[in-house]
């Protein structure tokens, strides 16, 4: 470390200004009296007491001040203050319930309300920004991330956010909730996984016979340009027409509407990205590699599950992730014509205009995908081959 | 003009589905035998494809232009510290799924065009912000060097070297936003934008798959269409620029 200050952060203070004009500004929260009725606003002052305002704003400001003031450890102290600060958020959220839910009528229930909403998403900005700055590696990103959550699931067990209607909408359907999640990541890995063995096949004859290249890009580009209310509508005249005519096929639970169309819709979608990423790696492996394990005697087949496919694998993940990030999304879309999953909540919420059975759809539909791109991102750097000349080059290096 | 051959067509048999669906009475008849109407008339399929394209292309001009201004800003010295947080955003946010973000624009701005406009501006100015950026920060410092050294300002530099040059890339960025929104509009009708999306979510409602046919396949032949139409503004742009022509 050098003994000179960090020069003074612009990002961060412009953020923290904008969270302090917005908490001010916008509803903290609201109290309903039932599932349907709007609700009265509370502000950050009427809703959180002249303690929870201090806190917050104080909290802010010295964001800012760390920020701007000449440190040397600047990016680390912001790092574990707003670590701080998301574990605490919801607490914001008990003081208001604690002091505004009104006791004697059992239906009333608070929701959160777009200044929470703003604080929430300016804090996480601010957070990436820092941990950016940091440089620090995906270990002390999942750290973090692991603390903030933790700190979160203490709160909702403890039974604070109980009457956040938000949790009332999970509590009245716990089981549905857990048959949606099923659903949701059978329909969504399932394509995945289908168009991953389906697009294999097919890149593998596409480097055999280059006849195969232009029709097979043609068409998975093609599928993926439909629009995926489209693709789910097209499918469903000729499945019902299918099952008309075979009825055996009902008898497996196929029809015109439900997992069936939902499904190969899914697996159409899935095929551009697949077989676009298992191509390029397999194919722009650097043939002077290919050459070397020629010269050494390997045979076809080992050249091709020795030397191409491990170089391959890092790309190849990749397609997975941004086919995985882009089923998670389309499964919801797909509750439409009666597949289940977390987008059943999402439709029927907004049929029903009940918010919050919207945010009970579409909350865990955006945790899953971004959760696919944690995981797949992780997997991609582990399985990014490092021949040992690199990591001796590295230890010596950093030793 | 061969380069606008297909574009041309598909608007042709689009609008020919358009102004004569009810043609087709018969066909759509033998889908769905045992019900009065086959032939959505709650609103007029031209009217709800203009609605559609109005909220894609309005959009997309918003998006587009808020993108590139932010993408340009985060490349020039001003705005050089947001630059890692803004392309940050651009690829965090795409994790997003356009029908979430659609949903959480419900209880933020209630149902209709506005909430449907607000959340395909959002949604769709990622995929442009992620090219410019990609675009403008990925030229060779060598050209904006060569061009400054020939005594152009700052501001020439950028709108006569840079943005032609990272031109493709952000095209093709707006190409991906428009793509996204003209599905995600579809998807609209469910929070009360009237788009083609209609005549399919009251078809999937009704059980009527005469219905739900006629919209998928209009939305299907304007994704077509516009498709097309952005594969031959690249390859003009690719002509015009790869063309000699003497700088300024």
């Amino acid at each position: 470390m050098s003994s000179l200050d960090e020069p003074p952060n612009r990002v961060i203070t412009a953020l923290g200004l904008l969270a302090l004009v917005l908490v001010w500004v916008l509803d903290l929260g609201t109290v309903q009296p039932n599932r349907i009725v709007s609700g009265t606003g509370y502000g950050l002052f009427d809703a959180a007491g002249w303690f929870g305002a201090v806190t917050v704003s104080v909290g802010l400001c010295a964001l800012m001040a760390l920020a701007i003031l000449p440190l040397r450890r600047r990016y680390a102290l912001l790092g574990v203050l707003l670590t701080l600060a998301l574990t605490a958020l919801p607490d914001l959220l008990v003081v208001f319930t604690s002091a505004h839910l009104p006791r004697e009528s059992p239906y009333a229930r608070t929701a959160v309300g777009a200044g929470f909403w703003s604080l929430l998403f300016l804090l996480v900005l601010m957070l990436i920004e820092v941990v950016g700055r940091l440089r620090l590696g995906r270990r002390g990103q999942l750290g973090i991330l692991v603390v903030i959550l933790a700190g979160w699931a203490l709160l909702v067990r403890q039974g604070g956010l109980d009457s956040l209607s938000l949790m009332r909408e999970f509590e009245s359907r716990p089981d549905e909730f857990l048959q949606a999640l099923r659903a949701h990541l059978a329909l969504a890995l399932g394509a995945v996984a289908i168009s991953f063995v389906l697009a294999f096949a097919l890149v593998l004859k596409m480097m055999r016979s280059e006849g195969w290249r232009r029709p097979v890009f043609g068409v998975v580009s093609f599928l993926q340009t439909i629009p995926s209310l489209a693709l789910f509508g097209l499918l469903i005249a000729p499945l019902s027409a299918l099952t008309a005519a075979f009825p055996v096929l009902q008898g497996l639970g196929i029809r015109g509407i439900g997992w069936a169309p939902a499904l190969l819709a899914l697996i159409a979608y899935s095929l551009l990205p697949m077989v676009r990423n298992t191509f390029v790696a397999l194919t722009e492996v650097p043939e002077a590699v290919i050459d070397a394990g020629r010269g050494m005697g390997m045979t076809e087949r080992q050249l091709f599950l020795q030397a191409r496919l491990p170089l391959a694998m890092p790309v190849i993940i990749e397609g997975v992730r941004i086919t995985t990030i882009q089923a998670m999304g389309l499964t919801a879309v797909a509750a439409l014509i009666g597949a289940g999953g977390f987008g059943t909540f999402i439709f029927q919420g907004l049929g029903q205009a009940a918010m919050d059975l919207v945010l009970l759809g579409a909350l865990p539909t955006i945790g899953l995908a971004l959760a696919a791109d944690v995981v797949l991102s992780a997997l991609a750097t582990a399985l990014q081959p490092r021949p040992a000349a690199v990591l001796q080059h590295k230890r010596t290096s950093s030793g | 003009m061969r380069t606008w051959r297909t574009p041309i067509l598909w608007l042709a048999v689009l609008l020919a589905l358009v102004l004569g669906m009810e043609a087709l009475e018969p066909l759509f008849r033998l889908i769905q035998p045992d019900t009065q109407g086959v032939i959505y008339r709650r609103e007029s399929f031209l009217f709800l494809l203009g609605n559609h394209v109005l909220l894609v292309l309005v959009s997309a001009t918003i998006g587009t232009l808020a993108a590139v201004a932010g993408g340009i800003f985060a490349t020039r010295p001003l705005g050089r510290d947001f630059l890692p947080l803004v392309s940050q955003i651009a690829s965090i946010g795409q994790t997003f799924p356009p029908v979430a973000v659609l949903a959480l624009a419900v209880p933020v701005l209630g149902f209709g065009e506005g909430p449907t406009l607000v959340a395909l501006v959002l949604y769709g100015l990622l995929p442009v912000l992620r090219n410019t950026l990609a675009g403008l920060d990925g030229l060779d410092p060598a050209v904006t060097e060569a061009a400054r050294g020939m005594g152009m300002s700052a501001r020439q530099v950028l709108f006569q070297v840079e943005i032609p040059l990272a031109g493709r890339v952000i095209l093709a960025g707006i190409r991906t936003s428009v793509t996204i929104n003209i599905a995600t509009a579809a998807i609209g009708s469910t929070i009360g934008a009237r788009t083609l999306g209609d005549p399919v979510i009251a078809g999937l409602v009704n059980g009527n798959t005469a219905y739900v046919l006629q919209g998928a396949l209009l939305i299907g032949l304007l994704a077509l269409m516009t498709d097309s139409l952005f594969e031959a503004l690249e390859n003009v742009w690719a002509r015009r620029v790869a063309s000699p022509q003497p700088v300024a």
